[in-house]
């Protein structure tokens, strides 16, 4: 049995998000954009992608922070799933090496 | 005799199911992120009391990683309910930009078509459905479709486990997973790199994202990092 104010809460949720996933469409549909509202949507993509990753960027633990910048580094020259495996290595790694 | 059948696909022509098959597997390496993160956040969530169910449902009608770590967080016995959705209004509203970039790629569509497919996006679809319409000259539905399924699949049944067997499990962010998501999404900027120039506004994003985070407690630091990176954007394109 699922109580209601949880069921409630739940379902207010999906809605809110549900909303901020077709409101900015629904706005812009069918719409000319000037070339200068073009050209800053153009830099949104990056800037929300960056945005949510900056926590990892202010941990401030060495360990952390070398391990991003491993990461970093291999962002720009290798495909997707060698840098992921190299970043969680080097975290791990790095973490443990830290502790001990 | 006959015509040859010109309807017959040719070899590399993309039919709907093979950009839905081409996308699922594109998601693949992003799973590594998702996968411990379903986890912790299902066993979170069992922590604060709620079931299996609850979990489900929460993470499949919802289907956003940051604003439910953020809910399972404000969590109390009874919820307060304006709180957590005030939370998830916050933290989700990048969406709305997001949203607002795919619709010169969708306003083609029919609303019945366009609405539904929006329900999947999140940050690593989206991303990966617009780098694929860059490299292709033109944006594949069913791509990010393969894409979105795939992760809300995974994202679901993962924290649904995580709730099972979350007390068993301990901290998998401590063993580096965690850098699996800035793994992805820096791989997924390289992707948008279009020079110096076009990446400044990223770094006002990130310096004031990463402040924010710091000084100020809450999920302020996406909209803040966001919109300083457009204001810039802003002043950049018109300088």
């Amino acid at each position: 049995m699922i109580d209601h104010l949880t069921l409630l809460t739940i379902v207010a949720m999906a809605m809110v998000t549900y909303l901020t996933r077709v409101l900015g469409f629904i706005a812009l549909r069918n719409r000319v954009m000037s070339p200068m509202v073009h050209e800053v949507l153009q830099a949104a993509p990056g800037c929300v992608l960056i945005a949510v990753i900056a926590p990892t960027f202010t941990s401030g633990h060495p360990a952390d922070l070398i391990a991003l910048a491993l990461t970093l580094f291999a962002a720009t020259r290798l495909p997707i799933l060698p840098v992921v495996l190299i970043a969680v290595l080097a975290t791990a790694t790095l973490r443990w090496l830290s502790a001990s | 005799m006959t015509e040859p059948d010109l309807t017959l696909p040719t070899t590399g022509y993309r039919t709907p199911h093979n950009e839905l098959i081409r996308g699922a597997r594109a998601a693949l390496p992003v799973l590594l992120g998702f996968i411990p993160f379903a986890l912790v956040l299902g066993a979170q969530a069992s922590h604060k009391g709620l079931g299996v169910t609850e979990v489900a449902m929460m993470t499949g009608l919802n289907f956003g990683g940051g604003s439910e770590f953020a809910a399972i967080e404000l969590w109390t016995s009874p919820p307060l309910l304006l709180v957590i959705v005030a939370m998830t209004l916050l933290v989700n509203s990048r969406h709305l930009l997001m949203g607002a970039t795919l619709a010169p790629h969708l306003s083609h569509l029919p609303l019945r078509k366009a609405l539904p497919s929006l329900f999947f996006m999140c940050d690593e679809s989206w991303a990966m459905g617009l780098a694929d319409a860059q490299q292709r000259g033109r944006f594949s539905l069913a791509y990010f479709l393969g894409v979105s399924l795939c992760l809300w699949l995974i994202w679901v049944s993962f924290t649904a486990l995580g709730a099972v067997i979350g007390p068993a499990l301990g901290d998998l962010r401590s063993y580096g997973f965690d850098m699996a998501f800035a793994a992805v999404f820096l791989v997924l900027l390289r992707g948008m790199w279009r020079g110096v120039h076009a990446a400044v506004p990223w770094l006002f994003s990130l310096v004031t994202a990463g402040l924010f985070h710091l000084l100020i407690p809450g999920g302020w630091y996406v909209l803040a990092g966001t919109c300083a990176g457009l204001v810039s954007a802003y002043l950049w394109a018109r300088t």
